[in-house]
């Protein structure tokens, strides 16, 4: 038997595993999105304020200094008031630290106060400043700022210009520090690492929290132009590059407007998308778990399945092998328990259904098939041994024996193979016991162990029929050349019948001086003749033509029997010592019955 | 997360050694600046860091032997204060921190400020520029300041660009420079000596070790003379000093610290750019302004000033 290719129990576990993963599975990968698509808003709204707000710092920064520089141009320039002006100027540098010096400019454009934290401060009419950019810058639109500026290539000044109301105000000029926005960009903490800073149009960084950076000078400018132009074509919204350390980098722009400078707000994409990772390793561990659950479950759901299965189809092979005492143990409370106990039963049933066909073919040796099922199913004590009234029947083929010494092995099987045919087919016809059949002879029983009504009749009518079938089978015999003739006898009295027998081979058989009787008769008949003994006569007398042959001497009786022949058709009740006649006068004598009693 | 706190525990089984030189004399105010800014930076003295303080108060020559230990020892950084940097110069196995008042660039031991480009970095205070500032300042004090004293120790590297941006100075504002150089600070007494000789105005003094480590002496000297008298850090000032114009060496000191913790972390001082202060302190010594008989002009002087000691 060749196994199915994928088992039963392969199928169940992928069907409850898949059934049980595959929810598992989407539900937390959908959920690990949710939570990546949130924090890339929640990351972007953050970045936006963040930036923003140090955009909005460094511009309060810008104009906070630009509004202190407003005070010293609020009074026209006269001709003698340089000392005063100087006066105001140094309060300026004590008041805004990030003012590195202040240069006051009259109106004509000459410069009259200088102050300074570092150089040497002058007073008095200085330098014509009117073509400087810063000049012209602050005149035409109040307030100007300058490019950033490297002293020692390292650190960052700018330039301020703010104009008066009136231009006999003049104009201030001073120059800032920008070390000191540092102080404004270092508040910004985005998560834990992320950060601010500011770059200005070439790419040079103005303020970044770790100072040194700034200082380096424009060695890393290339690198933080490139930044700037990746996150500005994100326009507005946070981009995902790599930062200036090299590491990836999620990082927003945003402009300072009165400055024109970029502040960049961003965050380390490990830190930033930290909280999706943590939601990314969960979701992977419970998928692991859940597969590691659901594995489990169909696995013991699946082994629940075929286990049981296979142990039936195990049970089922070893019954059908004929082992009907196996019994299939399942105690899994369901249908497949309940499948079991069926096959259990039916074990049972087919062990008790086999032992009774053993017996019932043992039976048929000797009864017809309906009456060993009937002795069978009805009463088994049939068979014991028991002393009752029977017709014994005995057949006997005459010439056989002379025959078979010059016919062929093959031809007598035949013979013998067609006569068993039609003396079986008879008896069985006429529900009498066939008890054996020996060589060319064969005994019937009737009336044993099955009783019947009117035996002797049911007794002569089998032997008419038998006769006459096996007449129509001498016929053909002859026909071939084998001058075979059959003879029988039967007789009725009390005989011992029952089951003898060993280790299985039963026979069934009676015992009584009316079995002799009936095979001493049989020897006495000629062919075609069916002898009785005064008993059957006595019985069968008003329903079939006997003829009475006289008392005769038999072999083993000390007293001359009684002997009677049935009567051939058309010859009455007289002396007919009928010796062996063609075959299809027999065949006559023995067709019509005078009462048809159960013919068929 | 976990490893950090691991990594810390791991790092606080061997603490970081730190030698510290100097040509000052203890107690050391820029010894405690950096120490309280190495504090403040999570080190503890004695669990995770411990110094190994090496003085040579005014010579920095004396250090010598102690730097060739250096060598030797197993130092995770090393801290030069002030003159001390002259001496360090060929050390290139460890990382040097220093605070000069001079030229790092000239001095060579840094390619420039903004890269460094090798062990050394640090601050500079800037003396150069503000040194003919300081004259300015001493003037706006004392405006009938005609004739000045200028107290330079040799020795100090970059002196010699000191005293001509101080000459520079005096020209432009019309005072008349007398420079008084001694070398070390064995000379310094005769150097004294010698300015008590010379008729002058006012004194100035060239920030230096030998300077600073007799600040109190020639304060002292100073007042003796009856000379206002300009210095470079407001320790002078407070030793008695008239007054001082110049970065805060303690806080100068205490940023150092972020330094430290940056090189101690892994960073090479390469890469790290020399710090210049933002902020400078003008001090002034009322207590000697009224045993010289100065009217400070409130108006016109006072209001500047970052620190009054009254």
């Amino acid at each position: 038997m060749t196994r199915p290719r994928r088992s039963l129990f392969v199928k169940y576990f992928m069907t409850l595993f898949v059934a049980a993963a595959v929810p598992l599975t989407l539900g937390a990968a959908s959920d690990a999105w949710f939570v990546y698509r949130d924090q890339c808003r929640h990351l972007n709204e953050v970045l936006q304020v963040e930036a923003r707000s140090a955009a909005d710092r460094i511009q309060t920064f810008i104009d906070g200094i630009g509004d202190q520089l407003g005070w010293v141009v609020q009074f026209p320039w006269t001709q003698s008031e340089d000392d005063r002006r100087r006066i105001d100027a140094l309060r300026l540098l004590q008041q805004v630290p990030a003012i590195a010096s202040v240069m006051l400019i009259d109106q004509a454009g000459t410069e009259r106060v200088f102050v300074s934290r570092l150089r040497l401060n002058r007073t008095g009419r200085g330098a014509d400043m009117s073509a400087d950019p810063a000049v012209v810058g602050a005149r035409a639109g109040g307030v100007w700022y300058g490019p950033v500026q490297y002293q020692h290539d390292s650190e960052p000044y700018m330039r301020i210009a703010v104009a008066g109301k009136r231009p006999a105000a003049g104009i201030v000029i001073a120059e800032i520090n920008l070390k000191l926005i540092r102080d404004v960009i270092a508040a910004i903490k985005i998560g834990d690492t992320g950060h601010a800073f500011v770059i200005d149009g070439s790419g040079r960084l103005i303020a970044h929290p770790d100072i040194s950076l700034v200082l380096r000078g424009g060695a890393a400018s290339d690198e933080f132009e490139r930044l700037k132009s990746a996150v500005r074509a994100a326009k507005g919204s946070a981009a995902i590059t790599i930062g200036n350390d090299g590491g990836p980098v999620v990082a927003l722009a945003v402009r300072a407007a009165n400055v024109g400078w970029t502040v960049i707000a961003q965050q380390p994409i490990h830190e930033a998308f930290e909280s999706t990772r943590i939601a990314l390793w969960r979701s992977l561990a419970l998928i692991a778990i859940g597969a590691i659950v659901a594995s489990a479950l169909a696995y013991w759901l699946a082994h629940r399945m075929s286990g049981p299965i296979r142990h039936l189809e195990d049970g089922v092979a070893r019954i059908g092998m004929g082992k009907f005492d196996h019994r299939i143990a399942i105690h899994s409370g369901d249908e497949l328990e309940q499948l079991a106990i069926r096959f259990n039963e039916m074990a049972k049933e087919l062990a008790i259904s086999q032992h009774k066909s053993v017996r019932i073919n043992r039976l048929k040796q000797f009864l017809p098939p309906q009456v060993a099922e009937l002795v069978e199913t009805s009463n088994q004590r049939l068979l014991d041994e028991q002393r009752r009234d029977v017709v014994a029947i005995f057949g006997d083929l005459r010439g056989f024996t002379a025959c078979s010494t010059r016919a062929e092995p093959e031809t007598l099987m035949t013979v013998l193979r067609e006569y068993y045919e039609a003396v079986g087919a008879v008896t069985t016809r006429h529900q009498a016991t066939l008890i054996r059949f020996a060589g060319d002879g064969v005994m019937v029983l009737v009336n044993a162990p099955v009783a019947c009504e009117n035996p002797a009749h049911r007794a002569v009518r089998l032997a008419i029929d038998m006769q006459a079938a096996v007449q129509s089978l001498v016929t053909s015999w002859r026909a071939r050349g084998y001058a075979i003739g059959f003879g029988m006898g039967l007789a009725m009295g009390p005989a011992t019948v029952g089951a003898v027998g060993y280790e299985g081979r039963v026979d069934y058989t009676a015992i009584g001086n009316v079995v002799n009787l009936a095979s001493r008769l049989c020897d006495t008949a000629n062919d075609g003749q069916i002898l009785l003994d005064p008993v059957a006569a006595g019985k069968v007398k008003d329903s079939f033509a006997l003829v009475s042959l006289g008392k005769r001497l038999m072999k083993g009786y000390d007293d001359a029997v009684q002997i009677f022949a049935v009567a051939r058709h058309g010859t009455a009740m007289q002396d007919h010592a009928c010796p062996l006649q063609p075959a299809d006068a027999c065949h006559e004598a023995f067709a019509c019955p005078r009462n048809p009693v159960a013919s068929t | 997360m976990v490893w950090p706190v691991a990594a810390q525990s791991q790092e606080a089984t061997r603490p970081y050694r730190i030698f510290w030189f100097s040509t000052q004399t203890q107690p050391d105010p820029f010894l405690d600046g950096f120490r309280d800014g190495m504090r403040a930076r999570g080190y503890v003295e004695g669990k995770n860091l411990t110094f190994e303080l090496q003085y040579a108060p005014g010579d920095p020559e004396a250090l010598r032997q102690a730097i060739s230990e250096i060598k030797r020892g197993k130092i995770d950084l090393v801290v030069s204060s002030g003159p001390a940097t002259r001496a360090m110069t060929a050390v290139r196995e460890v990382p040097v921190l220093f605070a000069l008042s001079g030229d790092p660039v000239e001095l060579g031991i840094v390619k420039s400020l903004a890269q460094p480009g090798g062990n050394f970095t640090g601050s500079t205070f800037l003396s150069l520029e503000l040194a003919g500032k300081r004259v300015e300042l001493l003037r706006d004090i004392f405006p009938r300041l005609s004739t000045l004293i200028a107290l330079s120790n040799t020795n100090h590297p970059g002196e010699q660009s000191e005293w001509r941006a101080t000459r520079e100075a005096c020209q432009k504002l019309g005072i008349a420079p007398v420079y008084v150089p001694f070398s070390g600070p064995r000379e310094l007494e005769a150097a004294l000596a010698r300015a008590a000789n010379i008729h002058a105005d006012a004194l100035l003094v060239f920030p230096d070790a030998a300077t600073m480590v007799h600040r109190a002496s020639i304060a002292e000297f100073a007042i003796n003379r009856r000379l206002p008298s300009m210095f470079g850090w407001s320790e002078y000032c407070e030793a008695g000093g008239l007054a001082s114009y110049g970065a805060n060496q303690k806080a100068t000191y205490f940023s150092l610290a972020t330094y430290a913790d940056r090189i101690l972390r892994g960073e090479s001082p390469a890469d790290l750019p020399v710090v210049q202060p933002t902020n400078f302190e003008f001090a002034i010594n009322l207590g000697t302004a009224k045993l010289l008989g100065i009217d400070l002009d409130e108006s016109a002087i006072l209001f500047r000033a970052n620190k009054v000691i009254e």
